[in-house]
């Protein structure tokens, strides 16, 4: 029974861990709009702004890997 | 304009085609089974291969495994470009030609980031992210955490049906105890958090050496700020505390480093064998390709980071 | 940590392994690379600078070879031209001198058949005299005196009679410049009274011209300006016909 209600809390917890990745999804959102907005103004920077958007999404979306990597934790090593 | 909107009907189409067919009567044969997802790589071997004094016993991990087919790959690649190098030619072509452009984008990139620090920072940048590129793409070759060992479990797993010998396949139905699960040979570099702990340790590191190395031992009051403690005594707490946090980011940068690489290949690699057991046809060459894009750009950001972080470790703190 | 997967040892293998893969990369491939590039890197300046510089001499030859070429072009179109004034003034002057020595050659010749003409009528004008001096014998029958006839057929031709113009008798003339007309060529004398004669009537520096008609067949036609005094024999005996009828 007690087992269970543990089992429950961690199915819970990394379901919540996961809505951390909302702010990642934000990030990325937003970095690739600025980008779109920059390479729609100046179409000459478009190699430039392309390497350094993914970059950036590359850094947002670690927060949300973050959040992944605490979910999994709760889900499998907990 | 014409020409693009013309139907051509390929060659390549149908060896998609064909292929899918296979899956799927490869699937009916052979039903895919979820393999066991676990954070930390399996031992192969039941015990210890040598056991350290103070570190306990040393077990060969699936991991280990793979990077040492991954060395063997940088080793020959290093041989051959060693071996071709010595004939000078002033146009780069073939397989040196291209990792000579490799190089040199990747030194212009240094240079433009690090300026004179450059040669320093040079080949420990380039060698993380080589490697870091090798671990994550090696990942994607077929057999990676899907052949392996046959283990009798006590909990849930699997049949394993006879394949003649010591052969044995892995699948259906489920059982609820005493099953078998594969325990692979070969597990992604990357999925291994003593890996890309090492990297991050390295990286750091070697960042704190760069940094007494261009500016002396000064480069420690950036950690531990008390130069303007007495001299502005409110400023200067503040100081000490902001110093405080840079020490604490140095060991944050650790930790991210470690999961941000740890936690795009491991989540790459749960989502393969999920995605492999719920839609096995055609969805995982897609989840393939994808692999290999975050493979990439994870490799070149983690090799970025430590470029810039060691570049701003030369650079010294700004003094207000 | 353990259920991490994370242990001291199997970490500090990766961490040797790293540093295994990096010297063993920074020996054979690195350093080599690195070298060879920046060596490809001097010869490509090299080669580049190298170009530049033949470029720069390309243009100057080029530059110096558009400047003799035009130099040379300037000079040959200035002999051409030149040698075409040259050659038209020869041909100005050639065609001049032949001009000029055609027209005084022709002059010449006008002048010698004007005098040939000349010649032959005052010639012409004893014979005349004489064979109209024979013929009125014949029909008078007596013999005038042969110096008086000369005188009247010399009056006839002339229309100067006794030093004096005949035709001017009675007439006043005005004018600068007079036109005399003879049926045959006057003599010096002759000549010279009509002159005086016109001179003393005209005006101071007039001019006499003599001029020759056989049409008007004896007498003198004078004409001074617009005004003409007829004192010919074709003039009178038109008059003479006029009133006839």
């Amino acid at each position: 029974m007690t087992g269970d209600i543990v089992q429950a809390a961690k199915f819970i917890g990394a379901g919540l861990a996961m809505i951390g990745a909302m702010g990642g999804g934000i990030g990325v959102g937003m970095s690739v709009q600025g980008a779109m907005e920059g390479m729609a103004r100046n179409p000459d920077t478009y190699g430039n702004l392309l390497t350094n958007m993914i970059l950036g999404i590359a850094f947002s979306e670690a927060i949300a890997i973050y959040c992944l990597v605490v979910s999994f934790l709760l889900l499998l090593v907990v | 304009m014409e020409k693009s909107r013309k139907w051509r009907w390929g060659v390549n189409r149908w060896w998609v085609l064909a292929f899918i067919i296979l899956t799927v009567i490869a699937t009916n044969r052979f039903a895919p089974v979820q393999q066991v997802i676990a954070v930390a790589p399996e031992n192969l071997t039941k015990s210890p291969i040598i056991t350290l004094p103070l570190v306990g016993g040393l077990y060969l991990t699936n991991t280990e495994v793979a990077m040492i087919l991954m060395d063997l790959i940088i080793l020959v690649i290093a041989l051959v470009v060693k071996s071709r190098v010595k004939e000078y030619t002033l146009i780069a072509k073939g397989f040196t030609g291209a990792l000579e452009m490799l190089i040199e984008v990747l030194y212009n990139l240094a240079q433009s980031t690090a300026g004179k620090w450059a040669k320093k920072i040079f080949p420990l940048f380039a060698t993380i992210l080589i490697v870091v590129l090798f671990a994550n793409l090696l990942k994607l070759i077929p057999g990676f955490e899907s052949i392996g060992f046959v283990e009798e479990v006590e909990h849930a797993g699997y049949t394993a049906v006879s394949l003649g010998g010591n052969w044995f396949n892995v699948t259906t139905p489920e059982v609820a105890e005493g099953g078998a699960v594969v325990v692979p040979f070969l597990r992604g570099l990357s999925t291994d958090l003593n890996f890309t702990l090492a990297l991050a340790l390295i990286s750091v590191i070697m960042t704190q050496v760069i940094g007494v190395q261009a500016q002396g031992f000064g480069y420690f009051s950036k950690f531990f700020n008390v130069r303007t403690l007495f001299s502005r005594p409110i400023f200067g707490v503040m100081d000490l505390f902001t110093s405080l946090l840079e020490a604490i980011s140095e060991f944050a940068k650790i930790i991210s480093f470690t999961f941000r690489l740890f936690g795009n290949m491991f989540a790459g690699m749960v989502l393969m064998a999920i995605i492999s057991v719920m839609v096995p046809v055609f969805a995982p060459s897609a989840i393939m390709l994808f692999e290999l894009f975050i493979g990439l750009i994870q490799a070149f950001v983690f090799g970025m980071l430590t470029l810039v972080f060691m570049a701003m470790a030369t650079q010294g703190h700004a003094e207000a | 940590m353990d259920k991490l997967g994370i242990n001291v040892g199997n970490l500090l293998v990766q961490i040797f392994n790293f540093l295994i893969v990096l010297v063993v990369l920074r020996a054979w491939v690195y350093k080599p690379l690195l070298g060879m590039l920046e060596k490809r890197q001097k010869t490509v300046e090299k080669g580049l600078d190298d170009a530049r510089v033949a470029a720069e001499a390309r243009a100057n030859a080029e530059k110096d070879a558009a400047e003799i070429m035009s130099e040379a072009q300037a000079k040959v179109a200035q002999t051409i031209r030149e040698a075409t004034e040259k050659a038209e003034a020869v041909t100005r002057e050639l065609r001049a001198t032949a001009d000029a020595e055609l027209s005084k050659e022709r002059e010449a010749a006008m002048a010698e058949i004007e005098m040939e003409r000349e010649r032959t009528l005052a010639e012409l004008r004893g014979q005349v005299a004489a064979l109209s001096i024979a013929a009125a014998q014949r029909l008078i029958g007596e013999n005038l005196d042969e110096k008086r006839q000369h005188a009247l057929l010399d009056e006839f031709f002339s229309g100067v009679k006794d030093g004096k113009i005949v035709v001017l008798e009675g007439s006043a003339v005005n004018g600068d410049k007079a036109e005399v007309t003879s049926a045959l060529p006057l003599t010096q004398d002759e000549q010279a009274t009509v002159r005086n004669q016109l001179l003393s009537s005209l005006e101071e520096n007039a001019e006499v011209v003599f001029k020759v008609n056989p049409s008007i067949l004896g007498g003198l036609v004078v004409r001074v300006g617009d005004q003409i005094v007829d004192g010919s024999v074709a003039g009178q005996l038109q008059n003479l016909r006029q009133s006839l009828r």
